[in-house]
């Protein structure tokens, strides 16, 4: 219990941390405006080829790749960023966003983050064999969400997330994500494969099916 | 167990150790820097555009159909004093080797070519490489692509022009937002610019299962005009759902067929020296529709071309001409998950043959005009893209044509067939040693192939394969006259393919 506690502290002031560190970044540089010529690159390039994956206007429609429509802009660069850099290594990330963000400049990663921002978020379609486990999942992930899990110290994900997981000027979106996505980060967040600081402490303790249930309840989220 | 068969033993005991010394150096290779030349250029992994090579995904479609234009690399560059850029250079060449290694075992040894009774030495054999391609491919400058094939064919020791596919390609985006394609690819092999995996270019069987032998008939447009024609084709794709197709080929001096032209000594134009001369612009058409959804992608579609064809081979190239006339439909189911794949997908062409040049000559078919029908359909399914297996179903259909298909002839389309009665061997012209014709002259073939594939790595598969034929050239027993039978011909298959 005594080590469960010191891991919730851990985890605490490593997210206040980031959140500081975030947030010092925003005021540092605020968002420039985009200029209508880069808008208008980033909306050819996500409509010409991000959307091979990610779907028309950031719809995806195969669950192996994330929707970004209406996904927070700072988060998107982060990535692009994170993906060029190749810190981070998650096996999609690495077979494919690490070559897609090779060439990318500051500016077009801005813009392209922009035009996915700005898109109408995904309403994601009720799971084609839903049942009532899967609606017993989403139950369950829902109080793991809204309440964390007690007994092995797991923070409520609407902590930092917000309750309606729309996300902010710190944290992603994350309602109607994609379950299977959502799934494949929170057991790389769990391994360790995708390196967060906040995220691999706070996953660390939920299992398997605990994961499983915050995915649904997510994605059932719109 | 006769001394023959022990012999036989050891000689397939030397041939594995053989593959198993081959096997276990490429086990041992770093993969670090094994990947081909697209993922070279777009710094993506294999899994991007493929499930296993050589099926492609959604995102190997778009890439395709965009004229292989994802660079993800340096560029070298050049600019004019206006700023417009008139040089975009890969800093790398998408340079690439592709290699086959196969062994071949048929159930039963061919006859000897020379002596009445007598059996070949050895019963398939190592071919070390099979297959040795040199590619080219990926962008050249923007919105012009390629994908080139220059193959080195052990059976006949020499290189040869392969699969090339020259592409222009350009996409906008409409008042809608969605995207449009349009494009055109100049190749020399209808069907190669097609991305599903249902066509014949890259379409199953990828490893041909009549290695050792043919049969006697097979659709003009599943690879009978492949590398001896070339031709433009336009393709347009909207909404990256919806895909249309039309192009025009024409004869291409390539390669043995076209000796060139005797009077100039150049490699053309053809005359009647030649054989098979394809006679003016032949169109080929294409059109397809994809629905995605889930994790799943759908194809229907149709395609099929036209083709005239002058006999040729010491007759004059004029007059009339045989037209094949192919028509065929097409579907693929696309299943990936995150270990599992899956894909079920199938073709059926109907081809009419007109022999107006041939039949009613008595040139080499007995009749007037033939039909065939072919389906090839086949389910494979992946495991963590590591451990797979295929099933799949051949069938060739036709009118019976006793001339044609048990007169000594070869391929289609024939343009000499002396007499109807078993193939005779090129080397002994008194010895009838069957094979490869028909007896009854029907040429109706059927097979099972069945595949387990293991790829260690991405870039690396190894296929054994067995093809097990319940009819071969029109029967089941004795289909060649001379007491051949059709599971004689049943062949198992080991293949390994890499690319670096």
């Amino acid at each position: 219990m005594k080590a469960t506690k010191l891991t919730v502290l851990a985890v605490a002031a490593a997210a206040a941390m980031t959140l500081l560190a975030r947030v010092a970044a925003a005021e540092d540089a605020a968002p420039a405006a985009i200029a209508p010529a880069d808008a208008a690159e980033a909306e050819f390039t996500a409509t010409t080829k991000c959307s091979w994956c990610h779907g028309p206007q950031g719809h995806s429609i195969s669950p192996i790749y994330p929707a970004l429509a209406g996904q927070k802009a700072w988060y998107i660069v982060e990535q692009l960023q994170l993906f060029k850099a190749q810190t981070r290594a998650d096996p999609y990330a690495r077979g494919m966003m690490w070559g897609m963000a090779a060439q990318l400049t500051d500016t077009q990663m801005a813009a392209l983050a922009d035009y996915f921002s700005k898109q109408t978020p995904f309403a994601s379609e009720p799971a084609p064999f839903s049942s009532s486990s899967a609606a017993a999942g989403i139950a369950q992930g829902k109080s793991i969400y809204n309440d964390g899990v007690a007994a092995t110290g797991v923070a409520p994900c609407s902590a930092c997330h917000q309750a309606d997981a729309g996300g902010s000027d710190q944290f992603p979106r994350l309602a109607g994500q994609h379950a299977s996505y959502l799934l494949k980060q929170l057991r790389a967040f769990h391994s360790g494969t995708r390196e967060q600081v906040v995220m691999n402490g706070i996953v660390g303790p939920l299992q398997e099916p605990d994961m499983k249930a915050v995915a649904l309840f997510l994605e059932s989220m719109h | 167990m006769g001394q023959f068969n022990r012999f036989q033993l050891n000689a397939w005991y030397q041939r594995c150790g053989a593959l198993a010394l081959v096997l276990f150096g490429l086990l041992c290779m770093q993969p670090a820097q094994a990947l081909p030349l697209f993922a070279r250029q777009t710094g993506m992994a294999c899994l991007a555009c493929h499930t296993v090579y050589p099926e492609l995904t959604h995102f190997g479609r778009m890439f395709k159909l965009n004229g292989y234009q994802l660079d993800n690399g340096k560029d070298l560059q050049m600019i004019t004093d206006e700023g417009k850029q008139i040089l975009a250079l890969p800093a790398v060449p998408n340079l690439a080797l592709f290699v086959m290694v196969g062994d071949v075992q048929l159930a039963k040894p061919l006859p000897d070519s020379n002596i009445a009774g007598a059996k070949s030495l050895s019963n398939g054999g190592i071919e070390l490489p099979q297959q040795l391609s040199l590619l080219y491919g990926g962008k050249i400058a923007p919105h012009f692509g390629a994908f080139a094939q220059v193959t080195y064919d052990f059976s006949a020791d020499t290189f040869n022009i392969d699969n090339t596919d020259f592409r222009f390609a350009n996409t906008v985006v409409l008042p809608d937002k969605r995207p449009f394609t349009y494009g055109v690819s100049i190749n020399n092999n209808p069907t190669i610019e097609d991305p599903w995996n249902t066509t014949p270019a890259f379409g199953f069987p990828y490893v041909p299962p009549e290695v050792n032998v043919p049969s006697v008939a097979s659709p003009i447009i599943n690879a009978g005009t492949a590398y001896e024609v070339a031709g433009p084709v336009g393709y347009i794709l909207w909404n990256e759902q919806f895909y249309a197709a039309l192009g025009f080929y024409r004869h291409a001096q390539n390669g043995s067929n076209s000796p060139g032209n005797a009077i100039t000594g150049e490699g053309g134009p053809v005359d009647s020296a030649t054989s098979n001369v394809i006679s003016g612009w032949n169109p080929y058409w294409r059109v397809a529709y994809e629905y995605d959804f889930d994790r799943y992608t759908a194809e229907v579609g149709t395609y099929g071309s036209q083709f005239k064809i002058f006999p040729g081979g010491g007759n004059a190239l004029a007059g009339p001409t045989n037209n094949y006339t192919d028509v065929a439909e097409d579907f693929q189911v696309q299943f990936i998950g995150e270990k599992n794949t899956a894909t079920l997908k199938g073709t059926f062409v109907r081809e009419n043959q007109s022999l107006d040049a041939t039949g009613p000559a008595g040139l080499g078919t007995s009749n007037a005009s033939d039909w065939l029908t072919y389906l090839s359909t086949d389910f494979t399914y992946w495991y963590k893209r590591k451990y797979g297996f295929t099933e799949g179903y051949l069938s060739t259909k036709g009118s019976t044509d006793k001339l044609l298909y048990n007169g000594g002839c070869l391929t289609m389309p024939v343009t000499k067939c002396t007499s109807g009665g078993p193939y005779t061997s090129p080397n002994n012209p008194a010895l009838a040693v069957g094979v490869v014709n028909s007896a009854n002259g029907d040429p109706a073939t059927n097979a099972w192939v069945t595949e387990a594939m293991y790829a260690p790595w991405l870039n690396l598969k190894i296929v054994l394969q067995y093809t097990h034929y319940t009819k071969f050239n029109g029967a089941t027993s004795n289909y060649d006259g001379v007491g051949r039978n059709a599971s004689d011909n049943d062949t198992t298959y080991l293949l390994m393919w890499f690319a670096l």
